[in-house]
């Protein structure tokens, strides 16, 4: 890249010049050139969107019927199509409860360790918890799409076909052995051993392995009559054996032409080589525990027994090499091919490179033939440096790549080997059995970093992992899991995916309030029901609107409405109206205390009820009832001063009724002192004049007037 | 890896996606204000839901307001003249896109608006072609035509002296994206001018105590002062104890740490911890993740660029994308 070099010398934390190259992705958008401008722009999570725009054409107006621009959206830091979009979310759905498990444990075995105030923080036991979550992880990470297993076992079937593995297995296979899996330690080669045979398949599709060559062979095997002629025959059994695959060995030594029934008289001692051979395979003694039904091999738990059987063994072998026997025996290719066996049983390192084909299947051969023993990862790291140099890495496989980093004892190069070959999801996952691997490891990946904001490495990840489930609205539910398993900086990463999340729908709304009241997250969650509460009062959903304002206590924007009802009633108050905001009073009042004013809506609608009777029935008990309403409310501090006169106007009947007075002297004299006062207030440069007719006043003042002068006749 | 989301239509310029990235609004050359939204929520493509006419000369820029206020956005166009647009239904008429307020001027072309939430009001910060800054508080907020002007400035270390005369190319402004209830409005202003004094990128914080706006920190090396600025970007802080800014100049993306506790004069620390050249000349467009991390930038190459940090601290160049048909 131009750029990388260029000015390194400026900046206070100057470029390596070793610095990695970046990636250039092509983005493809499908327009017509010439591109006249990009702009970007975060969604949520890791999905980046760039607006492209293409350069009008000259003769402008003119559209050549092309799209004036295109969005494209990428995602980072996505892993590889070996697992499908479908499968990573059963993976990423899978995996959130053994590792939440593995944190509600962590932390009650920290909380029990604070209290005994023990010196090792974590329970003598701990690793048999972080190899159940192992585990369980492991499980999930098996290829859905299974091959149907034949039912008849067919002797000329050498190779079982078994579900075909993926490389995210077998990387967490390696983690789990070499970090996860304490009790095997002692019987680490041999696990690897297991663990090649389970997964040499997965490097056939870059370079040459025993497995494809066994493959090969397997289709060759049918259309071949005497197999013992054929050299590929001594060539695949040989390189099965020297990566141990014993029982693929012995079945394929029992095809030998010798074993057939009218060849056996003239074929003996060919026969009974072939045999011998074939029993030393199945006697090889194991540092094991325990092998599997239908396994071949003796298995020796202890070191000095199994030195014992081992010895023992390559005498034999050693005794068969030099028999006489071989003498005999007139198969030429027979006698070569079981000799070449020997010499890879005995460990003789060229055999031992000729009949492998990459660096690990040689090195898984020397630890069965040549150095059994090999413990400690340093010594095993000088074994694997050596047979990549008798095998020097033609195609780099992003296996190999983590086998090199785990043996070479670097916890950060590990980690970026996960990184960048299996994604986040496996960088998040796996740093549990990494810590678990060495205090060391648990001090590199959980000390907090200044160069990171003040986070460790192991928060780093699985803010990373975060963000990635973030940006799926399948997945976005499971991020906080993981953000809460952040001590410093998940929280907030949290409220920013929480704050984005849409709130049009109530469904969504009411599931993203949810998970805000279960982390304690108030505020985040009276800003997104305020972003809703607005949302449908714009959008004509005024009821909606008040309620989600209400939920999020926002009596900033309730006073405005309220506010704004005040001034609508002011305007019109005819019935139609009415009854539309009747509805928004009956809302806004259930919590009278956040907007005081609404009392006075409360009980002028309760005013306008009974005036509407009035208007209907009229009936004087109805009329009665009104005025009471009235003396309420103009005797009610809160009701607005600009409501006094229309509210007198729309009472003008009442206060001049037919029948009788209605209001009694004192009730005509507070009347009359709240005109006086409003005739006061009219000279104030900030009164709000009520949108009445300009005789409206004094129709009043005369109404009251006449009042007073009946009542005082009646009293 | 990439997938099609939205086709745009003829003479589009410029595109501007919501707070959670369910609506894009896009403008073009004839002045028409279009807004794209996902019909089906399962599904990823967008559909154009309104098309507005909202100005005789071409949209340069689409800034969306804060989500609390409401659907609206803010329209520069060509002629530097600025208006608000809102989506609402009124007294029973169907829901569209109505103006709420226009910032025209004769003179002096609007070059850069955005919108900042502080606890009680949306402020609204605009940048002029003669150097001026201009800060708008809403008055009330369910109505976006009610701005009050709370402060004008020009974007100079020394609010003392005054420069006259400044002609500027262009602005970037960007808000502090901090919610927090505690947090005092900040943002970060530079412009692309033939003043020296005003270009250099400087932080502004509003002083509650004396209601004024005061700059707080100036991102630039001793020397490049003078610089012009192309763009400026606030990273989100999800919890570091220190900001991170950028600034794009001819020299090239410069990340900044800012700190956060003023020394006595109350200015705040800064530190340049890289300077990132990549694309060659101009930078268009700067944008942070969502957590702060990687930056993501467009320029005159025509790349965009993705920049992140190191476990050592060290920035550098993450990937690039190279946009092909």
């Amino acid at each position: 890249m131009p750029g990388l070099t260029a000015d390194s010398g400026n900046a206070l934390v100057p470029l390596s010049p070793e610095a990695h190259v970046s990636v250039v992705y092509p983005l493809h958008h499908g327009l017509k050139p010439p591109i006249s401008r990009l702009s970007i722009s975060w969604s949520r999570g890791n999905a980046l969107r760039v607006s492209v725009f293409r350069e009008l054409p000259a003769e402008s107006g003119d559209s050549d019927g092309e799209a004036g621009g295109k969005v494209v959206q990428v995602k980072l830091g996505v892993a590889d199509g070996e697992v499908d979009d479908a499968q990573w979310r059963r993976i990423a759905y899978g995996s959130v409860s053994p590792f939440a498990l593995l944190q509600s444990r962590r932390n009650s075995v920290l909380a029990l360790s604070k209290m005994s105030m023990s010196s090792s923080p974590y329970h003598p036991d701990w690793w048999e918890y972080v190899m159940e979550y192992s585990k369980d992880i492991s499980s999930l990470l098996d290829n859905a799409k299974s091959l149907p297993n034949s039912v008849i076992d067919d002797p000329k079937t050498v190779l079982k076909k078994v579900e075909e593995p993926t490389c995210l297995k077998a990387a967490w296979g390696l983690l789990e052995i070499f970090y996860a899996d304490k009790e095997s330690q002692a019987w680490l080669p041999e696990q690897i051993v297991d663990w090649l045979a389970d997964y040499d398949i997965l490097f056939s599709g870059t370079q040459a392995t025993v497995h494809s060559k066994l493959v090969e062979f397997q289709k060759a095997i049918v259309r071949l009559q005497t197999i013992e002629d054929d050299p590929r025959y001594w060539e695949v059994i040989t390189s099965a054996l020297a990566v141990g695959w014993l029982e693929i060995v012995v079945k394929l030594l029992r095809l030998h032409g010798s074993y057939q029934l009218d060849q056996l008289s003239n074929r003996e001692t060919e026969n009974g080589l072939v045999e011998a051979v074939a029993i030393l395979i199945s006697k090889m003694p194991r540092m094991r525990p325990e092998l599997e039904a239908g396994r071949l091999g003796e298995c020796f738990k202890t070191k000095p027994d199994f030195i014992k059987a081992w010895e023992k063994w390559r005498a034999q072998i050693t005794k068969l090499d030099c028999s006489s026997f071989w003498v005999q025996c007139d198969h030429r290719q027979t006698r070569d091919g079981l000799r070449n066996m020997l010499q890879v049983m005995l460990g003789n390192t060229n055999n031992l490179c000729t009949s492998t084909c990459h660096w690990i299947e040689l090195y898984i051969s020397h630890f069965l033939y040549v150095r059994p023993f090999t413990v400690g990862l340093e010594s095993m790291h000088a074994l694997a440096q050596k047979c990549i140099q008798l095998k020097p890495i033609s195609s780099s496989h992003r296996l190999m790549g983590l086998i090199i980093g785990i043996l070479g004892e670097n916890t950060e190069v590990v980690l970026a080997e996960c990184s960048r070959a299996f994604g986040p999801w496996m960088v998040a996952h796996a740093i549990e059995l990494l810590t678990a691997g060495s205090d060391q490891a648990e001090i590199i990946l959980q000390e907090e970093r200044d160069n990171l904001g003040g986070i460790s490495i192991e928060e780093l990840h699985r803010l990373v992992y975060a963000q990635v489930l973030s940006s799926h609205a399948l997945t976005w539910q499971i991020a906080p899991i993981y953000l809460t398993s952040c001590m410093k900086q998940g929280m907030g990463l949290l409220e920013v995916l929480l704050y984005k999340q849409p709130v049009q729908d109530n469904q969504m709304l009411l599931k993203t309030t949810e998970i805000c009241r279960l982390y304690d997250l108030e505020s985040i969650s009276s800003s997104i029901m305020k972003i809703a509460g607005v949302y449908h009062w714009k959008h004509g959903r005024k009821g909606s609107g008040v309620f989600w304002l209400q939920q999020a206590r926002d009596e900033f924007r309730l006073n405005r409405i309220a506010q704004q009802l005040f001034d609508f009633v002011g305007r019109s108050i005819s019935d139609e109206s009415f009854k539309q905001w009747e509805g928004l009073i009956e809302l806004l009042g259930s919590e009278s205390k956040i907007a005081g004013g609404l009392d006075f809506l409360h009980k002028y609608r309760d005013f306008k009820k009974s005036l509407q009777q009035v208007q209907v029935g009229k009936t004087t008990d109805a009329a009665q009832q009104a005025v009471e309403s009235l003396i309420s409310l103009m005797r009610n501090p809160s009701t607005p001063q600009r409501f006094w006169l229309p509210l007198l106007h729309d009472s003008l009947k009442l206060l001049s009724w037919q029948e009788r007075p209605l209001l009694n002297v004192n009730q005509t004299n507070l009347l009359l002192n709240k005109l006086q006062e409003l005739s006061m207030a009219r000279l104030r440069p900030d009164f709000i004049e009520a949108n009445l007719p300009p005789q409206a006043l004094s129709s009043v003042r005369l109404a009251l007037a006449t009042n007073l002068g009946r009542a005082i006749l009646e009293e | 890896m990439e997938k099609s989301l939205v086709t745009l239509d003829n003479g589009t310029t410029c595109s501007s996606w919501n707070y959670n990235g369910e609506r894009l609004a896009t403008g073009s050359v004839d002045g028409t204000l279009a807004i794209f939204d996902s019909i089906d929520p399962a599904s990823s493509s967008f559909t154009c839901t309104s098309r507005s006419r909202v100005h005789e000369d071409s949209v340069v820029k689409v800034v969306w307001v804060p989500p609390e206020y409401g659907d609206a956005v803010g329209c520069i166009c060509a002629d530097g003249t600025l208006s608000l647009w809102e989506e609402v239904v009124e007294d029973a008429q169907p829901l569209q896109w109505k103006l709420c307020k226009s910032f025209g001027s004769n003179s002096n072309k609007v070059l850069d608006v955005q919108f900042g939430v502080s606890p009680t009001s949306l402020k609204m910060v605009i940048a002029y072609s003669d150097g001026h800054v201009k800060v708008y508080e809403l008055l009330d907020p369910l109505e976006l035509k009610s701005w009050q002007l709370q402060a004008e400035f020009q974007n100079a270390s020394d609010s003392v002296s005054t420069f006259g005369k400044a002609l500027c190319l262009s602005a970037s402004v960007s808000w502090n994206p901090q919610r927090g209830e505690s947090q005092q409005s900040s943002f970060v202003l530079g412009f692309h001018s033939d003043t020296p004094q005003l270009n250099s990128a400087k932080v502004w914080e509003f002083d509650q105590d004396h209601q004024r706006w005061l700059p707080v920190a100036e991102l630039a090396l001793h020397g490049d002062k003078g610089d012009q600025v192309f763009t400026v970007a606030w990273a989100p802080n999800i919890g570091r104890p220190y900001e991170v800014i950028a600034v794009a100049t001819h020299k090239g993306i410069a990340i900044w740490h800012l700190g956060l506790n003023p020394d006595i004069d109350g200015r705040l620390s800064v530190e340049r911890v890289a300077l990132l050249s990549g694309h060659d000349g101009e930078v268009w467009q700067m944008e942070w993740d969502m957590s702060g991390m990687t930056l993501a930038t467009t320029g005159g190459d025509g790349m965009v660029r993705l920049w992140q940090s190191n476990l050592n601290g060290v920035w550098h160049e993450q990937a690039a994308l190279e946009p092909t048909s």
